[in-house]
C-alpha cells in the first residue's frame, strides 16, 4: 500500500528542520510580497525557494508541481493579454490578437503569486512527514482528532482507491459495462460508488471502535513516541522571519498613512 | 469474586425485535482459555462487546443485568478506561490498523500514547511484544503493506503492549490462510503461558477445542453449555445449534469409545491417545476413478506480470473439464491472478484462454459475464440496490434477460442459497455471512457455465458450510463447472473432485484430493495443512488417505 503523502526522507538538513519553521516561512514568503506589492520582492522570495529546495535536494521533485500550474499561468497570460480592462500599449500581435503590455504585466503578477506560493508550500509538503506535523500540532494544543485526521486521510485514501479498483472488478464481472460512451459510464456510477459509501462507513465504524478499545478517547495526557528533535536554527529563524513580516506590515502602514 | 462476573444480561440491538443475549450468566477466572461457539448470529461477538463495554456504550439498545470487569460496572466505566483492563481483536485486520502510523512500530505504540506511556516504557514494551510474537524484524515496515497473518499479529500487540488482563479475541482468525492462522493461534497460545485470560470466540471448532480448557456455546442470546471441551462437544444434538463436533468427537462417538469421564475426546492427540490400539485399519483404499470429461477451457502458455520482467505466471498451460476444482495454496501463488485471468479481468501478456474452443484472451470480463461467473470475496464490494432481489437481478438484467427472466431466475438462484424469503429485504439488513450468499446468488442468477468462487466458506459457520457444499454439489449436476480459491481444506475434501496446489505461479501438484494429500512434500509447499479427519486417521496410522467420516468409519469396519 502506497501513502500518498508527497514526503521522503532523503536525509538532508531540511527535513530536520521543523514544519513549524516551515510553516512560518511559508507564511512570510506570502504575506512580505504581498505586503511590498512589486514584483522583485516576488523574485527574491522565489529566488530563496529555488535556493531552499535545491540545497534540501528537493527541487527535482517541486518541479513537478509546478509544471502542473503553468497550463493555469499560460492561461492567465493568454486572457489577461488579450483582453485586460487596463489594456491600452499594445506589445506584439499574432495574427489579430493583440497583446496589451498592462495585462500581460498583471499576468507576470499572479504568475508569481502562485508559483511563489507552490515552491513554498512544497518546502514543507515534500520535506515534512505528515505524522511529524499531526504530533507536532497535538503537542501544542490541537486536538488530538484534529491531527488523527491529517495523518490518516495519507493512508486511507490509498485504500479506498484499492477498494475502489475491487469494486469495479465485482461490477464489470456481473456484466456491467464501464467503458465506453458517457450513458454507459453514467449508468455505472451507482453501482461503483454505491458500495465505496457503504464499505468506508462499515470500515469506519470498525475502526472507530478500534481505536476506542485503544484508548484513543482516554482523558490522559498524551505521551509521544519520539520526541521531536530541534534543529539548530529553528527558534532563531522563526522569530526572523516573524519580525521581517512584521517589519514589512509597519512600513507598509506607514507609506499608507504618511 | 472472579474477575468477569455476568449476571443475568440481556441486550437488545437498537431498532431490533429479538433479544441478542437474553439472561447470560457466567464468571471467568483469570488465567484461562475459553472458547466461545455457536452459529453466526448466536450473540457471541454481542457478548464480547459487552465485556470490553462496547455493550451497551458505544452501540446503545436496551439493556439489562449487570457486567462487572476487575470489579468495574461495564456498562457505566467508559470504554477507554475499561481497555486498560480488557483487550478487544476483531476479525479484520485491516480495520484495526489506526491508519495515522506509517510503521508497525509506531503503530504498536499508538495506543499507548493515548494511556500517557513514558516513551522509555514504550519502547521496552514494544520490543518486547513485538518479538514474543514474531514481528520484530517488520518493525520498520508499512503495516498496511503486511499479509493478513502478520497484520493480525500487529493488531494484537498492539493490544498486549497495554498490558490488559484479558484478551477477547472475535474470529482472529477468519479471514486469514491457514499459514496466517496458524501464526495467530500460535502467538494466543503464548499469552496464556503469560498468564494472560483469554476469551476466543470461533467458528473453527477443531481448532478452538485443541486451545481452550473450558468453552461456552451460545444459540440465540442463550447459554446453552459450559464446561470442558470434551463435555461441551460430547453433547448430543449439536446440530440444533449450528454445530459440527470435531472430527475426533465424531469417529469416537460412531465407534462408541468414551475416556474415563465419559465424554468424547475433543481433540486428534485424544483421539490417538484413546483409540490407539483398539481400532484396525483393514485395507487400503482403492485408488479413485477419475471421471475425466471433454474440455471446457483450456489455458495455453499464459503469461501475466503486473510490472515488467516480473512474470507472476509464466509459460502456464492447464486444462480444465467439468470436474470441480480447488485451487490451492499460499498467499501469493498466483491463484487470484490466475482466477482473474480466466475471468478477463486481467489481460495476459502472452499466450491464450480457451473456453469451448473460442479465444477469451481478449473479452472484456463485461462481455464474459454470461458465460464466466465470479464470486468476490468481500460482499459489500459489489451490493449496491435497496433490495435483495434487485441486487440479485442486476447480473441478469446486465447481460441481456428481460424483467420477468431475470426475476425468475434471481428467485430460483435465492432459493439455492436459502435466501427466498429475504428477497425483499434490504442486504444490508442481512449479516455478512447472508450478504455473503446473496453476492453468491447473483452470480448464480446470471446462469453461467463457469463459475469461480473465491473462499466462499470464509464468514460461514458449519451450516453455512454445509449450505456451500449442498450448493456446489447442485451447480455440479447442472453441468457448470465449479472453480474455487480455497484454504479449508474440509471443504476441498468434501466437495471437489480436482486439486491444483500452486506455488510462487506454478503447478506443484495436479490430481484428485486424494492424490494431493497423499504428497507431504507438495503440502509443505504450498503451506497448507490436511483436513481434519485425513489427519487424525493418519495419526492412527490408516495407512491410507481417508478424506471422510463414512470413508474412515468403512475402514476400521464396525
Amino acid at each position: 500500500m502506497k501513502s500518498i503523502s508527497l514526503y521522503r526522507d532523503n536525509g538532508t538538513w531540511l527535513c530536520r528542520v521543523h514544519p513549524f519553521t516551515k510553516l512560518m516561512y511559508i507564511a512570510s514568503a506570502i504575506l512580505v510580497p504581498l505586503l511590498i506589492g512589486s514584483l522583485w520582492a516576488y523574485a527574491v522570495f522565489i529566488a530563496l525557494d529555488v535556493i531552499i529546495l535545491l540545497s534540501g535536494k528537493s527541487l527535482k521533485r517541486a518541479r513537478g508541481l509546478v509544471i502542473f500550474s503553468l497550463t493555469i499561468i499560460l492561461t492567465i497570460f493568454i486572457i489577461r493579454g488579450l483582453f485586460d480592462e487596463d489594456n491600452i500599449t499594445p506589445l506584439f500581435s499574432i495574427g489579430p490578437a493583440v497583446f496589451y503590455v498592462e495585462g500581460l504585466m498583471k499576468a507576470l503578477h499572479t504568475g508569481c503569486v502562485i508559483i511563489n506560493m507552490l515552491l513554498s508550500f512544497s518546502i514543507l509538503v515534500l520535506t515534512s512527514k505528515p505524522e511529524d506535523i499531526a504530533d507536532e500540532m497535538e503537542r501544542h494544543g490541537f486536538s488530538p482528532r484534529f491531527s488523527y485526521v491529517i495523518s490518516s486521510v495519507f493512508s486511507i485514501i490509498p485504500q479506498m482507491m484499492s477498494t475502489m479498483s475491487t469494486i469495479t472488478d465485482a461490477q464489470k464481472s456481473r456484466g456491467m459495462e464501464t467503458e465506453g460512451s458517457l450513458s454507459k459510464r453514467m449508468k455505472a456510477f451507482i453501482p461503483l460508488i454505491t458500495p465505496v459509501v457503504t464499505s468506508s462507513l462499515i470500515n469506519t465504524r470498525e475502526r472507530a471502535i478500534a481505536l476506542e478499545v485503544r484508548g484513543f478517547s482516554s482523558a490522559k495526557k498524551r505521551t509521544f513516541l519520539n520526541p521531536w528533535k530541534k534543529h539548530r536554527g529553528d527558534a532563531a529563524m522563526t522569530i526572523i522571519m516573524l519580525i521581517t513580516v512584521i517589519a514589512t506590515a509597519i512600513w507598509r502602514l506607514a507609506t499608507w498613512l504618511l | 469474586m472472579a474477575f468477569i462476573e455476568i449476571e443475568n444480561l440481556k441486550y437488545r440491538y437498537p431498532k431490533a425485535e429479538r433479544l441478542a443475549l437474553d439472561g447470560i450468566s457466567l464468571s471467568i477466572e483469570k488465567g484461562s482459555f475459553v472458547g466461545i461457539i455457536g452459529r453466526n448470529g448466536a450473540g457471541k461477538s454481542t457478548l464480547a462487546s459487552a465485556i470490553i463495554g462496547l455493550v451497551p456504550q458505544f452501540y446503545k439498545g436496551a439493556y439489562g443485568g449487570k457486567v462487572s470487569v476487575a470489579g468495574m460496572d461495564a456498562a457505566t466505566v467508559p470504554v477507554g478506561e475499561l481497555s486498560r483492563k480488557v483487550g478487544l481483536i476483531f476479525q479484520n485486520p485491516f480495520n484495526q490498523l489506526s491508519g495515522a502510523k506509517d510503521n508497525v512500530y509506531e503503530e504498536t505504540c499508538f495506543g499507548m500514547q493515548n494511556f500517557g506511556i513514558e516513551p522509555d516504557e514504550m519502547r521496552r514494551r514494544a520490543d518486547e511484544t513485538l518479538k514474543m510474537l514474531g514481528i520484530y524484524d517488520f518493525r520498520d515496515r508499512n503495516p498496511f503493506d503486511l499479509s493478513g497473518g502478520q497484520m493480525q499479529r500487529v493488531a494484537i500487540a498492539s493490544i498486549l503492549v497495554l498490558h490488559p488482563e484479558v484478551i477477547i479475541l472475535d474470529e482472529p482468525t477468519s479471514q486469514l490462510d491457514p499459514a496466517g492462522s496458524d501464526e495467530v493461534f500460535k502467538a494466543v497460545e503464548r499469552l496464556t503461558e503469560e498468564g494472560i485470560t483469554v476469551i476466543m470466540i470461533e467458528q473453527k471448532i477443531d481448532k478452538i477445542a485443541e486451545y481452550s480448557d473450558r468453552m461456552i456455546l451460545l444459540d440465540d442470546g442463550k447459554l446453552i453449555a459450559d464446561g470442558t471441551p470434551d463435555e461441551v462437544l460430547s453433547r448430543e444434538g449439536l446440530d440444533a445449534y449450528g454445530i459440527i463436533p470435531p472430527a475426533s468427537v465424531r469417529i469416537s462417538k460412531a465407534l462408541g469409545y468414551k475416556d474415563g469421564q465419559g465424554f468424547y475426546p475433543a481433540t486428534a492427540d485424544k483421539a490417538v491417545k484413546l483409540l490407539s490400539g483398539k481400532i484396525q485399519f483393514k485395507q487400503h483404499i482403492e485408488d479413485d476413478k477419475t471421471t475425466q470429461s471433454s474440455e471446457r477451457i483450456s489455458v495455453q502458455n499464459l503469461s501475466f506480470h503486473y510490472h515488467e520482467g516480473l512474470d507472476i505466471l509464466h509459460d502456464f498451460s492447464l486444462s480444465l473439464d467439468g470436474r470441480t476444482t480447488a485451487i490451492i495454496g499460499q498467499n501469493g501463488a498466483g491463484k487470484t491472478t490466475l482466477a482473474k485471468l480466466l475471468k478477463g479481468l486481467l489481460k495476459p501478456s502472452e499466450g491464450k484462454i480457451l473456453l469451448d474452443g473460442n479465444d477469451i484472451s481478449s473479452s472484456t470480463a463485461a462481455s464474459l459475464a454470461g458465460s464466466i461467473g465470479y464470486v468476490f470475496q468481500n460482499p459489500d464490494d459489489q451490493i449496491f440496490k435497496p433490495k435483495v432481489i434487485d441486487e440479485v437481478m442486476f447480473g441478469p438484467l446486465n447481460i441481456g434477460m428481460n424483467d420477468e427472466e431475470a426475476k425468475e431466475s434471481a428467485m430460483e438462484a435465492l432459493s439455492m442459497v436459502n435466501l427466498a424469503s429475504a428477497s425483499e429485504r434490504n442486504p444490508y439488513d442481512l449479516d455478512l455471512h447472508e450478504r455473503k450468499l446473496v453476492a453468491l446468488a447473483s452470480v448464480i442468477a446470471m446462469d453461467p457455465d463457469v463459475i469461480i468462487l473465491d473462499e466462499p466458506t470464509i464468514a460461514q459457520d458449519d451450516s453455512g458450510k454445509q449450505l456451500i457444499q449442498k450448493i456446489i454439489r447442485g451447480l455440479r449436476d447442472n453441468d457448470k463447472l465449479v472453480i474455487s480459491i480455497l484454504h479449508d481444506m474440509d471443504l476441498v475434501a468434501a466437495s471437489f473432485e480436482r486439486v491444483i496446489a500452486m506455488a510462487s505461479g506454478t503447478i506443484i501438484a495436479d490430481g484428485t484430493p486424494r492424490e494431493v494429500f497423499s504428497n507431504e512434500d507438495v503440502l509443505r509447499k504450498a503451506g497448507l495443512e490436511l483436513p481434519h479427519i485425513t489427519m487424525l486417521a493418519k495419526k492412527l496410522s490408516s495407512g491410507s488417505v481417508v478424506l471422510s467420516d463414512e470413508e474412515f468409519l468403512g475402514l476400521v469396519g464396525s
